[in-house]
Order: structure tokens, then C-alpha cells, then sequence
């Protein structure tokens, strides 16, 4: 990678990682996503785990409940087709936090204009700046997994002696789902930079990017969609798709002009 | 060679606002080129313009023979840009701006540190280098941004108020060091100020701009020249009659009185050249009057710029 893109991308991450405010509001997201709230199923699950109505319910699911425990068979379920969904919420709101900051916190505090008069051109900037909420999110994303996956199974270990397997499902989304709409919000962050006039202004519109992951969530918990393998790979490939063209569109767009207004 | 060339630059804005008007002029290598006029005269315009930040509406310009509009990344390299609005990261120290921007400009971080270094003392900045930007005054960013804007060793120069907010001791040091850079280092300096005492002490020409139309451009003595401006000599002495006029008829010169003085009173008049002033001093003494002192005052840049100005609205009219 050319010095400079690099550069551009090591600086991004000490900005945001230095400012305590918007470091402290990327951070919370996973916590609460990744440590509270599978606590929160888990424990619930082990006070409650005879429920006639739970039972009915495993038997109408894809899973082998007849090898566990009910408790380990209903944990398994909300690890591997509840908090999922949940977990698509990370990369979204880390890139658009990363990426509001990176691009109209920059133009906010003028020193976006500091970075135009540098030998790099318009798209080496939004290269840059694009990769650096990108890859700032991957990192989030996977360290959120990793320090779920450890609380989840210390819990499970503790209350079971037994430890929950991750499914296939948390490999497509790592791998494939969370890059593409991490990539989406990004891109749409920056689209709408060059109007924005605020971080804040610019934030907001990651929003409606919530909205889609709200709807699986609640086909999740009603039972009118189940996330299974196929399903996945196939909202990642259009997402993808998706991020493609955005990411396409988005990058021939920006002149100096445009950005300094 | 020439360094920065513009040739019928125009710039109107989507709005309808012309902030320049068909600008032409060259910049040769090495000198200190002072671009003046007041606020909103179009100096910011077409420093952006030059930079490749704004797209002319019509004409051309050439830094380094690279054209902005089409090559902007090129002339970035080749140039360094301080304006007011560009500013530096307030989460980061001064040294460690300036290695961001040098590893921007390709140059590796020990390299980045040392050129750093050596600006920050250069500009009284070396105790300040490991604070962050957050606790520095307006004048300590701007010296910090005139660095930042050094690191490369550009060949080109462009300073947009460089003294704004400098207080006169920190405004020497900035002024030397555009000057060494001129003459040592052969850096071509552009420099757009509303402050003309100012260029007049440091540009080797200049350019005079008016609601974005240059008015005259060249050295002080050619813009003395074309202005047919003459000097003004100041006599103090006594034995001049008072009414206005010398009383000698040899020579019939219009004296102006100026305010008394402590032995004598002083007199003012034009000169075309200072060859004329000993033939004038010579004739007050053969006619008994008492010189006690001869000043001569050379038009300045302010005065030169005001004459135009009124010149122009009096074309206009």
C-alpha cells in the first residue's frame, strides 16, 4: 500500500481511538450486544429452562435437541439464531460512527482542506478514509465476536459444564455478511459527507441502515424468517452487490470543490 | 524559468459572483511575489485556483509548468499551501503533525521527525512540539502550519496571511525565514496579504488586486514609475516665507507647510528625482534661509495602492 494511504489510515484509527467521546459510543454497542445481553439470554435460560412452551418450541427447530439438554439446546438456538442478527448492528454502527468521523469530522474541523493540498488525489483520500472505517470495523467486529464467544462459553461452562458450538451461520457473517454491509454504511456515510455539515448531521443517516437489521430481528423472534445458511448467503452476496455499486458510484463523485463547500 | 503563471484567470462562482477578473502574471523562480488587496479581492480564489482546489472558469494557470486543474496531486508535491482555513489535528502533538504530513508527502517518519524538529526551531516551536494542538494559541498553529506546509521543501510557496495572529517578535521570525528560503533555497514565494506596510518589508514584486482585478503589478520602483508618482521633500528650515509659495524666484516651487517643528518650519514638496535635491537645498541657503533638516519620502505601497484605487473610480466615473 503507498505510504501515504497508509498513513492516512494509521491516523484515522489514533483519532478515534484517542477521542474518548466517540471511542466510548463506538464501544458500547458491542458491549451491550456481545457481553449484556447474551448474559442476560443465558441466565435467563438457566432459571427458566422447563418451560412447556420453550419445549414446544424446540420441536418446531432445525436442531438436535435429543443429545443435549434442553437449557444447552435453547442457549444453542439464541447463539446461533438470535444474536446474529444482533450482532449485524456492530459493523454498522462502528463504520458509520468511524466514517462520520473520518470524513465530515474532518471537513467540520477544517483540516480536510490540510489533507486536499497533499499529493494525494481526491479518490487516494476517499480510498483511504473508506478502508481505514472498513477496516476499523472488521477489527471491532471480530473482537466483539471473540470476547462474546469467551463469556458465552465461561458462562455456559459455569451454569452447564458444557460449552455451546458456534454454527456455521457466525462464519458467513463474519466472513462475508458483516464486510458488506459494514462496506454499505461506509459508503453511504460518505456519500452524504459532502452535504453534511456536522458529524452529528452525518450520523443520523445511519439510521435508517438499523432498520433492515430490525426487521431480520424480528422475523427471527416471530418466527417468520429463519436465518439458516442459505438465507445468509444469499443476503451477503446481495449486499455485496450492493456495496459494489455504492462503493462504485460513490468514488468518481468527489472533486476538491465539492468537498470544501 | 518561470515558477507560477497565470494567464487570463477568471473565476464566477455558481452564484453569479465574478472573485476574479481575467488575472495575468508570472512569478520567476526565487522571488517573493506579494499578492495584495483588501478582504474578498480574490487573493484565497486564486491561491485555490493555482492549487487545483477550484476549477477556472476560464483561462489558465501553471505551477512548475503543471496544471492545477488537471494535475493537482503534481503540484501538491512540488508546492506547500498555508491558508487560514487548513488546519492541523488537535489530538495530535506538533511533532507528530508534522510526521503525518511528511509520510503523506512520502517521506519517512526519522526523516519526518528531523526535518519536524528542525522547523520547530526555526519558529521558537521546540517546547511546544510535544503538546497537543489543543493547547496552542492562534499564533503558535499558524507557525506550526507554516512548517507543516515547509516539510516537503517545496519549491513553491503559498502564503495566505502567513502573519495572522503573530505577535511582532514571531512575525520576525517568520519573515526571516521566507527570506532565507528565497534566497538560500530559491523557493518561490507567494504571498497574499491585505497587509501592504507589511509586503512592502518583505516582497521582492508585487501584484495589486481589486474586487478580483489586478490593478498594477511589479517591483516598488516600477509601480513608482508607472504611477508618475514622484517623491516628497521635506524641508525644515527657517527664512521660507509661510504663504505657500518660495519666495526665491529662482526657484518657484508649491511648499506645502507642515506641522512647526522645534527650530524651523517644515516644508513639503514633489520631486520627480533626488537630483533635483541638492540644486533646491543649494538655492534656500545662497537666499539665507537656515536648513536644519532634508527628508526625502518615497511613495509606499499603501500610497501607491490608494492612487490606483482612486484612479479607477475615477475612470469608472
Amino acid at each position: 500500500m503507498n505510504r501515504a494511504v497508509s498513513a492516512v489510515i494509521k491516523k484515522d484509527f489514533f483519532s478515534i481511538t484517542s477521542n474518548r467521546r466517540l471511542f466510548s459510543t463506538i464501544l458500547i454497542v458491542p458491549l451491550v450486544l456481545t457481553i449484556v445481553l447474551p448474559s442476560v439470554f443465558v441466565i435467563a435460560v438457566h432459571f427458566v429452562p422447563d418451560d412447556p412452551d420453550v419445549l414446544k418450541l424446540l420441536e418446531l427447530l432445525p436442531q438436535e435437541v435429543g443429545t443435549v439438554s434442553v437449557e444447552l439446546a435453547v442457549i444453542g438456538l439464541i447463539f446461533n439464531y438470535i444474536l446474529p442478527v444482533f450482532f449485524l448492528m456492530i459493523p454498522i454502527m462502528t463504520a458509520s460512527v468511524m466514517a462520520a468521523s473520518s470524513f465530515v469530522g474532518e471537513k467540520e474541523k477544517r483540516t480536510l482542506e490540510t489533507l486536499l493540498y497533499c499529493p494525494l488525489s481526491v479518490k487516494q483520500i476517499f480510498q483511504a478514509k473508506v478502508l481505514a472505517s472498513f477496516l476499523f470495523s472488521m477489527l471491532v467486529s471480530l473482537i466483539s465476536f471473540a470476547a462474546m464467544l469467551t463469556v458465552l462459553e465461561l458462562e455456559v461452562f459455569f451454569l452447564t459444564a458444557n460449552l455451546v458450538v458456534p454454527g456455521i451461520n457466525w462464519l458467513i457473517i463474519l466472513a462475508l455478511l458483516s464486510p458488506a454491509i459494514a462496506l454499505i454504511a461506509v459508503t453511504l456515510i460518505v456519500k452524504g459527507s459532502a452535504k453534511a455539515q456536522s458529524m452529528e448531521e452525518s450520523q443520523q443517516g445511519a439510521v435508517f441502515l438499523i432498520i433492515p437489521v430490525l426487521l431480520l430481528i424480528v422475523g427471527q423472534f416471530t418466527g417468520a424468517l429463519l436465518l439458516n445458511v442459505w438465507i445468509l448467503l444469499v443476503l451477503s452476496a446481495v449486499c455485496a452487490f450492493l456495496a459494489w455499486i455504492l462503493l462504485q458510484r460513490a468514488m468518481g463523485r468527489f472533486t476538491y470543490e465539492m468537498l470544501l463547500k | 524559468m518561470q515558477a507560477v503563471v497565470l494567464q487570463d484567470l477568471s473565476k464566477t462562482f455558481p452564484g453569479g459572483k465574478e472573485a476574479v477578473k481575467g488575472i495575468s502574471l508570472s512569478l520567476r523562480q526565487g522571488e517573493v511575489f506579494g499578492f495584495l488587496g483588501p478582504n474578498g479581492a480574490g487573493k484565497t480564489t486564486t491561491v485555490k485556483m493555482l492549487n487545483g482546489m477550484l476549477t477556472p472558469s476560464a483561462g489558465k494557470c501553471s505551477v512548475l509548468g503543471f496544471d492545477p486543474s488537471r494535475e493537482p496531486e503534481k503540484v501538491h508535491a512540488v508546492s506547500g499551501v498555508l491558508t487560514e482555513h487548513a488546519q492541523m489535528y488537535d489530538n495530535m502533538t506538533g511533532i507528530q503533525n508534522l510526521i503525518f504530513y511528511a509520510e503523506i508527502f512520502g517521506i519517512s517518519k526519522e526523516e519526518g521527525r528531523k526535518r519536524g524538529l528542525t522547523l520547530l526551531e526555526k519558529l521558537k516551536l521546540e517546547e511546544a512540539g510535544d503538546q497537543k494542538l489543543a493547547a496552542y494559541s492562534t499564533g503558535m498553529r499558524q507557525r506550526l502550519s507554516l512548517a507543516r506546509a515547509l516539510i516537503h521543501r517545496p519549491e513553491v510557496l503559498f502564503l495566505d496571511e502567513p502573519t495572522s495572529g503573530l505577535d511582532p517578535e514571531s512575525a520576525q521570525n517568520v519573515n526571516q525565514l521566507i527570506r532565507e528560503l528565497a534566497q538560500e533555497k530559491g523557493t518561490t514565494v507567494f504571498l497574499c496579504t491585505h497587509q501592504l506596510r507589511y509586503a512592502q518589508e518583505i516582497c521582492t514584486r508585487f501584484g495589486l488586486l481589486e474586487e478580483g482585478r489586478l490593478l498594477a503589478a511589479g517591483t516598488l520602483a516600477e509601480l513608482r514609475e508607472k504611477m508618475n508618482a514622484g517623491a516628497e521633500l521635506r524641508v525644515r528650515a527657517c527664512g521660507i516665507s509661510g504663504n505657500g509659495k518660495f519666495t526665491d524666484s529662482r526657484i518657484q516651487r508649491q511648499w506645502k507647510r507642515a506641522d512647526g517643528e522645534s527650530a524651523g518650519d517644515v516644508f513639503c514638496t514633489k520631486i520627480q528625482s533626488e537630483a533635483e535635491i541638492p540644486r533646491i537645498v543649494r538655492t534656500i541657503v545662497e537666499a539665507g534661509g537656515d536648513i536644519y533638516g532634508v527628508e526625502v519620502k518615497q511613495p509606499t505601497l499603501e500610497d501607491i495602492y490608494f492612487a490606483l484605487t482612486a484612479k479607477g473610480k475615477e475612470e469608472e466615473q
